[in-house]
């Protein structure tokens, strides 16, 4: 052989080497596993909203002797028997504790509608509108206050319903299917909980309602899910379709309720007028001689949702009592300080801290930081094996403690109108976006710490490496020269002291 | 006398591998004989104020003028008669004009790192003209840690690029010459700084998927002046196979969907008095697209043949 031959052989079977390609993960993965505890219980946890589990009432279940339960075990068999290779996929995929699954299509929607409308050509904007979800813009902007939000009410509802669900099922103790008749098998670990109702259910059509609210152009993709989940809920050998109606009944009034909230919540006002917008910066600017000024071409008129700071909170009852100190002054040397770190950081750019700022960035486009702390969520819940009663509990009460968070960060943001680096550092560049809103305190420091307190209350042995991401989370947007080391260290504190009134209630929930 | 003067220009051929969405891209049916060697330095500047956004051309006041300003060293050396090697790497710098409304901070560092064969395969000589055929395989992979997932800054897509051409070109006596070229081009995927990315769904991991891409090329040019100047109009077009849309005024990301029809100019003028020495300049420009920058492109270089080991008959 010649040489020539030797080089591209070579060559080929380098570069057929490299060409192998990659899974990437679109979901969390995880097998079927035996919950660490049933929580018997659990229906007499206190919820959310409303007093107690038994406020909604469903139905008692058939007797499984009856002919009733006999002829739905005998449709339940055929419907198995006639399983397609779909139907086989989507029981894989929900799982048994399908509110992971619910908490993953919620992010992806959020990433979907997190993207800031740009301008018109004349150089104004268009908001968007609920009352026109197309657009253009399309509504929502799932901005972190929006999607903090949405993702509390989802797993409040889903904390509320399965209390009520477990309620039930520890009052009738109707054992599943396959415990009845030997020819229908689990797809999943046998827990041995009763399954009338089915929690699945509740979780299915909850989630699908208030994810319809927030994101009204979403109906029929996630009236698609709801249906497979439903029906995967059946095949799973789980539960009869009395199981999972009386589920649905549940779902559908905990929802009503959790919407009955969000609709007077005060978040319909949030994203304020331009007069209003004008006046908190005219007010901080007389109390402290600074005011933030939105640095955008072209500008933007008024900053995201100015008034969130007013929204119900969840857990705290006035959200004064979590204001903190103001900022330094804007000659004092505390700032000036702060001006020469921002300056040394934009000026030696680290591979570890473009890194930190980068893995914390969670901006346009992406599931925003309350998204990413669902997500170790997930993994949590995965690694501890909760139960879904326990899972949904910890996402209501981090979504809660974080929605509390943004709205007690969005008071100071507006209260004190603070402004961004790159308004007062001449020629300042970044490597993170700076949003459209005042600088202090840091929304990531607040999200990241609140949720954080979260995870470690609930996850006590993760406390220290949760507590040490929050940090890690609140100096990234320094490091990404958008917020003043001040805006993280104090937004730290402020998560940290705003997620103490969320704990108190969890605390005492009947849970612990 | 004449040979001796096209060698350099194979050099040319590669730069499409670095070039990757924004530079030029000539391709070349040119070999350099064994035992010779070639230098370029090539330093281009491109600019661009618009973008298409899927297929909607957009300007955008937060990034203003981008502009994207290279250096590119290139070695090339003949191994045998029939195959060539190159190697070069460039140096990129991008940042946007002032004023601008999102004060990013551009970039700057070495890119990718390539290196490439051409073998040529047929070369039939008759008494009217040259017909030639060639192949050539590329590879090319980020040699610094530039962040791709930092659009429209980054200095590349920060994959792995396996590229596969092939090229055909007639030439006449009278120095008119037709080429076509056609490339596959592999890309493996690019890692970001974070965890999750949407890409017409959640994608829960750094690694992004870079699409890969289909390019032709045809190319008309003549030799003038006693073959010291030769003068290309050149078009490129290129499509990826897969990939999404920029989301409407959101940023770009590596698994974007890019399409681009390009048109270009090159004269290569060789110096009779200096043995070797060459110098070359280019425009091109991006005319149509998606998801990709309007960018119009200008660049000079030299150019510098000589024997890198005596003939030893």
């Amino acid at each position: 052989m010649k040489p020539i031959k030797y080089v591209l052989l070579i060559f080929s079977g380098l570069l057929f080497f490299i060409s192998c390609e990659k899974e990437l993960p679109t979901l969390l993965s995880y097998d079927s596993y035996v919950f660490s505890s049933t929580d018997q219980a659990g229906g007499t946890w206190k919820p959310i909203l409303m007093g107690s589990g038994d406020e909604i009432i469903i139905a008692a279940p058939a007797a499984v002797a009856s002919s009733e339960y006999l002829q739905e075990l005998s449709d339940l068999k055929q419907a198995i028997a006639q399983m397609s290779g779909a139907d086989r996929h989507a029981v894989e995929y929900w799982s048994d504790n399908s509110a992971i699954r619910w908490n993953e299509i919620a992010l992806e929607l959020i990433a979907k509608y997190n993207l800031i409308p740009g301008p018109n050509a004349d150089g104004t904007y268009t908001l968007p509108n609920p009352n026109n979800p197309s657009g253009p813009p399309a509504f929502p902007f799932a901005h972190p206050p929006y999607a903090v939000r949405a993702l509390a009410y989802m797993s409040v509802a889903q904390f509320d319903g399965l209390i009520s669900a477990w309620h039930y099922k520890y009052t009738y103790n109707r054992p599943a299917p396959f415990h009845q008749d030997s020819d229908i098998n689990y797809a999943y670990t046998d827990n041995t909980i009763p399954s009338y109702p089915s929690d699945g259910a509740v979780i299915a059509v909850a989630s699908k309602k208030i994810l319809t609210a927030m994101f009204p152009l979403e109906a029929e993709y996630l009236a698609a899910k709801e249906a497979e989940h439903l029906r995967s809920l059946l095949l799973s050998g789980g539960y009869v379709q009395s199981d999972i109606d009386a589920g649905k009944q549940i779902g559908e009034e905990v929802a009503t309720k959790a919407l009955a909230r969000a609709a007077t919540d005060g978040m319909k006002n949030a994203q304020a007028p331009k007069a209003v917008s004008d006046s908190l910066a005219a007010a901080a600017f007389a109390r402290f001689g600074w005011q933030w000024i939105n640095q955008e071409l072209p500008q933007r008129p008024v900053g995201l949702t100015p008034l969130y700071g007013k929204v119900k909170m969840w857990n705290v009852p006035n959200v004064e009592l979590t204001r903190p100190i103001p900022p330094p002054n804007l000659d004092s040397p505390e700032y000036l300080a702060d001006v020469e770190i921002l300056k040394d950081y934009a000026d030696n750019v680290t591979e570890e801290r473009r890194r930190i700022a980068n893995f914390w960035q969670d901006g346009l486009g992406t599931y925003t930081p309350p998204g990413h702390w669902n997500e170790f969520t997930k993994e949590f819940i995965v690694k501890y094996k909760l139960n879904p009663l326990r899972s949904a509990r910890t996402f209501a009460y981090l979504n809660m403690a974080m929605m509390d968070g943004g709205i007690s960060c969005w008071d100071a943001k507006y209260y004190y109108h603070y402004p961004r680096p790159i308004q007062t550092i001449e020629g300042f560049k970044t490597i993170a976006g700076t949003p459209n809103f005042p600088s202090y305190t840091s929304g990531h420091s607040v999200f990241s710490a609140a949720g954080a307190e979260v995870l470690a209350y609930i996850f006590p042995q993760e406390s220290a490496l949760v507590k040490g991401w929050a940090k890690e989370a609140a100096l990234s947007r320094v490091y990404g020269g958008i917020h003043w080391t001040f805006d993280a260290f104090i937004g730290t504190d402020q998560g940290i002291d705003v997620a103490q009134y969320t704990i108190g209630v969890a605390a005492v929930d009947g849970a612990d | 006398m004449s040979k001796i003067k096209c060698l350099c220009t194979a050099l040319l051929v590669v730069l499409s591998c670095y070039a990757k969405l924004w530079a030029q891209t000539p391709s070349d049916a040119i070999m350099m004989e064994a035992r010779q060697a070639c230098l370029l330095l090539d330093y281009n500047q491109g600019s661009f104020d618009q973008y298409w956004e899927g297929t909607l051309l957009r300007e955008n006041q937060t990034i203003a003028t981008v502009k994207r300003n290279a250096v590119m060293p290139m070695v090339a050396v003949g191994i045998l008669d029939k195959l060539n090697f190159y190697v070069g790497a460039p140096f990129i710098k991008t940042e946007s004009s002032e004023p601008n409304g999102g004060k990013f901070a551009g970039a700057s560092g070495f890119q990718d790192l390539l290196v490439a064969l051409k073998y040529r395969i047929i070369n039939k000589v008759t008494d009217k003209g040259t017909f030639s055929v060639l192949a050539t395989v590329g590879f090319s992979t980020p040699v610094t840690n530039y962040l791709p997932d930092y659009m429209p800054y980054s200095l590349g897509l920060g994959a792995p690029e396996l590229s596969y051409r092939a090229i055909a070109q007639y030439k006449w006596k009278s120095g008119l010459y037709l080429r076509g070229a056609g490339a596959y081009l592999w890309r493996g995927y690019s890692e970001a700084e974070r965890e999750y990315y949407y890409n017409n769904g959640s994608y829960y991991t750094p690694w992004m998927d870079v699409p890969n891409a289909i390019t032709i090329e045809g190319i008309v040019g003549f030799w003038l002046w006693n073959n010291s100047i030769q003068l290309e109009l050149n078009y490129l077009g290129s499509k990826s196979t897969s990939g999404d849309d920029i989301r409407p005024y959101n940023a770009a990301q590596p698994t974007n969907d890019i399409e681009m029809d390009r048109v270009g100019l090159l004269a290569h003028y060789y110096f009779s008095k200096i043995k070797g020495l060459g110098v070359v300049a280019y425009h091109n420009r991006v005319i149509n697209g998606r998801n990709t920058a309007k960018i119009n492109t200008t660049g000079v270089g030299v150019t510098y043949f000589f024997n890198y080991l005596k003939k030893q008959n």
